[in-house]
């Protein structure tokens, strides 16, 4: 065994190490508030507030689920956000790509331009109300589809498809043009098949986004209690519990109430537990060496 | 991916035949321009409150026009000039120390041998993103307090001899926000470079080995090459976004000894806009970072753009 | 997210209400056009009302029981939106710029712009036909909801007491002590805040630690965002005037008194000052978030703070109910303490409060403005306030022999359980209610007045203190002084509303910023007099004298208008 390669195991171990703590430290850190706000979740809301419940609950408690799963409108809530996660994940995705597909077209005229006229978009903002005005205009307040449409093509995603298709060799296209295949069926057949990764990338960013939104929820369908959404419904329990907390009554009684701490807790489990299921399946596509050309190492 | 630098000159020249070959394309970029004016240009009309004392009861048409007297209620005041500082400041901190993080944590992840352990852990990451920063600043508050564990633990190391009040000293509110930042979203952001890291040719890695490549030079020749364009685009992107340093953060742990370090852009416009109900000062300070976001990202691309790397457009 | 001090007091002061034992039927008559009567409505379609209102509050289910039986013996019901994620101003705004209005509404501190966005409908016309709504107030009363066009648009409907006045908590402002505190120091006089310290620094003194070991947090104080009233506006107090908010207005004088820069403010800061430097306050108050102060509170802990009762009491009472603390006497009772002995305190304001800068309006956006004013006018009805605040009788609570209603251990918890609240209360509690007394002339209008209630679960240690000073509650134990209020009280519906537009509100704001950053800063310092000194030019730059001219021309006209 020579002194290089005696160098080079000692540091390989050494990496191993370094990266095995370094991977522990993190998932212990990171783990923490989650097991944190579970705990919570568990325990009895007027006994929360003594503090100093970590890891486990002191005073168990299925109260605060069960206060959450009985909101009023939360079924409803939970249909619509299902709908909308869906059908907006899918008309994101779909807009995206194929704006990002246009602007990867390295022969496409008005590439620079383009790319600039979506850039601009993430940083300017007209406000709450103008905003407001225009929906209201364009019929998509009280109406489902407030949820879809306006925020469908975000620059951001477009670029992070873009600067993967533009990854990809150029070759492909052109091979696919002299067998005289047009744009339309390079996007489809050619490019979206090799873009599964970052399609399940973006496809993830606006799940969640669909998932958690509640503002447009309250802003766009105040009074259209048809289409409100999962977190609106519980960001209303949420408040209802806060302005309960400090009313005359809850005083009176001391069999153990929920809280607000406890409620957000209990939601945001609640919440949390899907997209942690539907992970997986998503995971399968970036998590290295699955994909393109089979298990590396 | 960025295996050779690119070229991006755009050789393509405007002509009949070239337009109708592109026709696919310029039909859609069409629709997506008319749709991108509707919804996020149209409403920037908006704007015309920034000039105005906007009122609602008179609207974008009646309100009266002050001209630039909300810009100058704003550079006027003392607290407005080191709001920017503040902001300016926790925006670089956070974005150097979680897109830094990110890269780091996601190619380390990659390292992983053991696959139950890369999907383990990477699961584990990104789960506090979920979580709402009211639970992530409680946790934190508690975390550093005088009887919390951070103080037990270096008191018990002997580091220090009392306990700190980590949040009565302005010199550690900025590293606190970024710190949380770090938690919150290392995972979340990581899961871009995953994506990005798939796309690298496995055969160069094999390569690489029968080259006698250790894990380090794998890394430094393979991978972060590799990753090289999808880091430039989302460091182009916020670098666009520092003024973006957010507030609810900063709001939730901030107290009356750290306030002058604690202030955001977003906070300010929340005490003196929103709350004070002066949309028109709120409309002007988010006009400023607009403006200032913008001329960021032009310099920073025309930079990218000469030193030859990944660019926005 | 930051509300104001005032809304949320006001908010958490409310609820109740009533009118004489009118008709039930016939509410219906403006609406359908015809009389109705009480059977005839139960096949009627009942109106549906939307409601917005700018503050947080409980949602009910849309089969919410009581909400049923009010809508069959009124025909109407009302579907309670509230505000979640935003600030009054931004949901109004918003509100106003779409131009479509539920029927009811109220806009917290930004009813002035619904009004002059022409969204509301003046009551003028309306007030005569409704008896009920119009004996909330007297003329002159109603008069202080006039707007610069003479009208009415809106009435507050909190803190508006029927009959004889029932209050027994101090819902307000005080000086809290532990009553294990004071029966250890054999219930002496605390009159004033160096007796108050005093009394804190013997008892530590002696007993360091709880009895499981725990050091004792002498003081503590709250000054997070918006809750640093706890630190800084006890000088008003001090000096023995009413809770005007903002400003002290010397009687004598009628003018305007700034309380940040009086003597009492560098007596009462200097004392805190003191105290911190002498470790009886808690060294973290500063940076502790609401949450820890709750939560330290919460231990048994804290001797004594500053503060309003509706911020810790109903949270920390009911944690002290579970962890058995309060039969070791850790429940908080209130002290009226002032600056000097001899004076008199208006720690708790005896009667009513009039915050004319908000309330409940019928917008123009209603369809049928009779039956909103016909609903409000109902909902005063005795029968129908019983059961929006007491519930339905022989299930939420019984009726002895003398008249006087109670209820068993299990109606209350039934009563404060979050999911009983959702689909069986219904106290629509920003629609117009009264406190005080019933029209039987035996109970009060609403539970949490009835001192039946209150001293029902009072814990042994309270009954004992009580009775030590010879107190029959809460607000007893102040003393403060029957002092009847001036018509321009209070002064905090006028600094509430103010903006950025003027120079005055700009004044007012900056100051907040200054007073928060230096008066911890004061409390802390190791010199004080340098420190305040900064403190003071630092106040100066905010041009405090801006808010103070406002305040005095709108003291001013406030009189001229109750004296006009």
């Amino acid at each position: 065994m020579d002194k290089g390669k005696l160098k080079s195991i000692v540091s390989s171990r050494a990496f191993v190490v370094f990266n095995t703590l370094f991977m522990a430290a993190f998932v212990v850190i990171t783990l923490y508030p989650v097991l944190n706000t579970l705990a919570i979740a568990f325990n009895d809301g007027t006994d929360a507030l003594r503090g100093g419940i970590y890891l486990w609950p002191r005073k168990f408690t299925l109260k605060n689920y069960i206060t959450v799963l009985h909101k009023e409108s939360i079924v409803t809530g939970a249909y619509i956000t299902v709908l909308r996660t869906v059908i907006g994940t899918l008309a994101s995705l779909a807009t995206n790509a194929l704006l990002a597909f246009i602007v990867s077209r390295k022969r496409f005229l008005f590439r620079s331009q383009l790319s600039l006229f979506w850039v601009i978009t993430m940083y300017v903002n007209g406000g709450l109300i103008p905003t407001f005005l225009l929906y209201k205009n364009l019929g998509l307040t009280n109406s489902f589809w407030v949820y879809v449409i306006p925020g469908m093509i975000s620059a951001f995603n477009m670029l992070v498809l873009r600067t993967y298709m533009e990854g990809l060799p150029d070759a492909l296209e052109e091979s696919a043009q002299l067998d005289g295949a047009g744009y339309m069926t390079i996007f489809v057949k050619i490019i979206s098949p090799l873009c599964k990764p970052v399609y399940a990338t973006v496809a993830l960013f606006v799940a969640v986004g669909h998932w958690n939104s509640w503002f447009d929820a309250m802003l766009y369908n105040r009074m259209s209690e048809q289409y409100t959404t999962l977190q609106y419904e519980l960001m209303k329990l949420l408040s209802s519990v806060m302005s309960q907390t400090t009313s005359l009554e809850s005083a009176k009684n001391a069999s153990g109430a929920v809280t607000p701490n406890s409620i957000r807790a209990a939601a945001t489990i609640l919440t949390m537990l899907p997209i942690i299921c539907l992970y997986p399946f998503l995971q399968r596509y970036f998590v290295t060496g699955l994909t393109i050309g089979g298990v590396k190492e | 991916m960025a295996r050779k630098p690119k070229k991006q000159k755009s050789g393509t020249r405007i002509t009949i035949k070239e337009l109708k070959r592109q026709k696919f394309l310029l039909i859609w970029a069409g629709i997506f321009v008319v749709y991108g004016i509707v919804f996020y240009y149209l409403p920037l009309g908006g704007w015309i409150m920034a000039f105005q004392n906007y009122k609602p009861k008179d609207g974008f048409w009646h309100s009266q026009f002050v001209g630039l007297a909300k810009f100058q209620t704003l550079f006027s005041d003392n607290t407005f000039i080191r709001v920017i500082r503040n902001t300016l400041a926790m925006g670089v901190l956070n974005l150097v120390s979680t897109f830094v993080m990110a890269i780091v944590f996601a190619i380390l992840l990659n390292e992983i041998r053991s696959r139950w352990g890369k999907k383990i852990v990477q699961t584990i990451s990104y789960l506090p993103h979920f979580l709402s920063w009211i639970i992530v600043t409680g946790i934190l508050h508690d975390a550093l307090s005088t009887s919390g564990i951070v103080n037990e633990v270096l008191l018990k190391l002997n580091i220090i001899e009392n306990s700190i009040n980590f949040f009565a000293y302005p010199a550690y509110f900025w590293p606190i926000v970024a710190f949380a930042n770090v938690w919150k979203e290392t995972g979340w952001n990581a899961i871009v470079y995953l994506a990005a890291i798939t796309a690298i040719d496995p055969s160069l890695y094999e390569a690489a080995a029968i080259d006698g490549a250790g894990r380090w030079g794998k890394i430094k020749y393979i991978t972060l090459p590799g990753i090289r364009p999808t880091i430039m685009i989302l460091l182009l992107m916020n670098i666009g976004n520092v003024l973006n340093a957010g507030f609810e953060v900063q709001y939730l742990l901030t107290n009356g000894l750290v306030q002058k370090v604690s202030q955001t852009i977003d906070i300010y416009v929340l005490n003196w806009g929103i709350s004070q109900m002066d949309y028109s000062l709120g409309t002007a300070a988010g006009m400023f970072k607009s403006v200032v976001s913008i001329i960021l990202i032009v310099a920073a691309n025309t930079i990218a753009k000469k030193t030859g790397d990944e660019r926005l457009f | 997210m930051s509300q104001k001090k005032i809304s949320r007091k006001e908010f958490l002061r409310g609820s109740a209400a009533s009118a004489a034992g009118m008709m039930v039927a016939g509410s219906l008559g403006g609406m359908m056009g015809q009389f109705t009567t009480l059977t005839a409505l139960a096949d009627e379609e009942t109106v549906e009302f939307s409601a917005f209102f700018a503050m947080s509050g409980s949602e009910i289910n849309s089969d919410n029981e009581i909400a049923a039986m009010i809508a069959e013996q009124t025909g109407a019901m009302a579907d309670e939106t509230w505000l979640t994620g935003q600030t009054d101003s931004e949901a109004i705004g918003t509100i106003i710029a779409g131009g479509e209005y539920p029927d009811f509404i109220n806009g917290g501190d930004s009813m002035v712009s619904l009004y002059e966005a022409g969204a509301l409908v003046a009551w003028d016309d309306y007030l005569e036909q409704y008896p009920n709504l119009k004996e909330m107030y007297s003329d002159e009363e109603w008069d202080k909801f006039r707007q610069d066009d003479g009208k009415i648009y809106w009435a507050n409907v909190f803190q508006n007491s029927y009959g004889e006045d029932k209050t027994t908590t101090h819902n307000d402002e005080a000086f809290w002590i532990q009553a294990k505190v004071l029966e250890w120091a054999g219930y002496p006089e605390i009159k004033t805040l160096d007796q108050y310290f005093d009394l804190i620094e013997s008892y530590v003194a002696e007993n360091p630690t709880m009895d499981d070991g725990t050091e004792y947090i002498p003081y503590t104080i709250l000054c997070y965002d918006w809750y640093y009233y706890c630190l800084e506006n006890a000088p008003q107090f001090l000096d023995g005037y009413p809770n005007d908010g903002s400003v002290i207005v010397d009687t004598d004088t009628l003018t305007i008194v700034d309380y940040n820069t009086t003597d009492t403010a560098v007596r009462y800061f200097r004392k805190l000052n003191e105290e911190y430097n002498k470790g009886m306050i808690d060294p973290e108050f500063a940076t502790q978030t609401t949450d820890e102060y709750t939560a330290k509170l919460s231990t048994g802990r804290v001797l004594g703070m500053c503060d309003q009762w509706w911020n810790f009491a109903y949270t920390v009472n009911d944690v002290f109910k579970q962890t058995g603390l309060d039969a070791e006497g850790c429940d908080y009772v209130p002290l009226g303490l002032t600056i000097d002995e001899g004076m008199e305190n208006q720690w708790h304001s005896y009667g009513d409060t009039l915050n004319n800068s908000s309330g409940i309006a019928v917008t123009t956006s209603c369809k049928n403005v009779d039956a909103a004013f016909q609903f409000m006018n109902d909902l005063l009805d005795q029968n129908i306030h019983n059961l929006r605040f007491w519930g339905v009788e022989g299930v939420d609570y019984l009726i002895d022999d003398d008249g006087l209603f109670y209820r068993t251990d299990e109606m209350r918890a039934n009563w404060s359980d979050s999911e009983y609240q959702a689909s069986h209360i219904c106290n629509y509690s920003y629609f117009p209610q009264w406190l005080g007394t019933s029209r039987d002339g035996i109970n009060a209008m609403q539970p949490s007045q009835q001192s039946s209630e209150f001293f029902n679960d009072l814990a042994e240690p309270l009954v004992a203190c009580f009775e030590a000073y010879g107190a029959g509650n809460y607000v007893d134990m102040l003393g403060s002084a029957k002092v009847e209020t001036g018509s321009w009280y209070p002064m905090y519906s006028y600094s509430n509303a103010m903006t950025t537009a003027t120079a005055g509100g700009v004044a007012w704001n900056k100051m907040g910023e200054v007073k928060h950053e230096w008066l911890p800063k004061v409390v802390m310092a190791e010199d004080f007099d340098s420190l305040w000194e900064q403190y003071m030019e630092a106040y100066e730059g905010a041009n405090p004298q801006d808010f103070l001219d406002e305040m005095q021309e709108e003291l001013d006209r406030r009189i001229a208008a109750a004296e006009g």
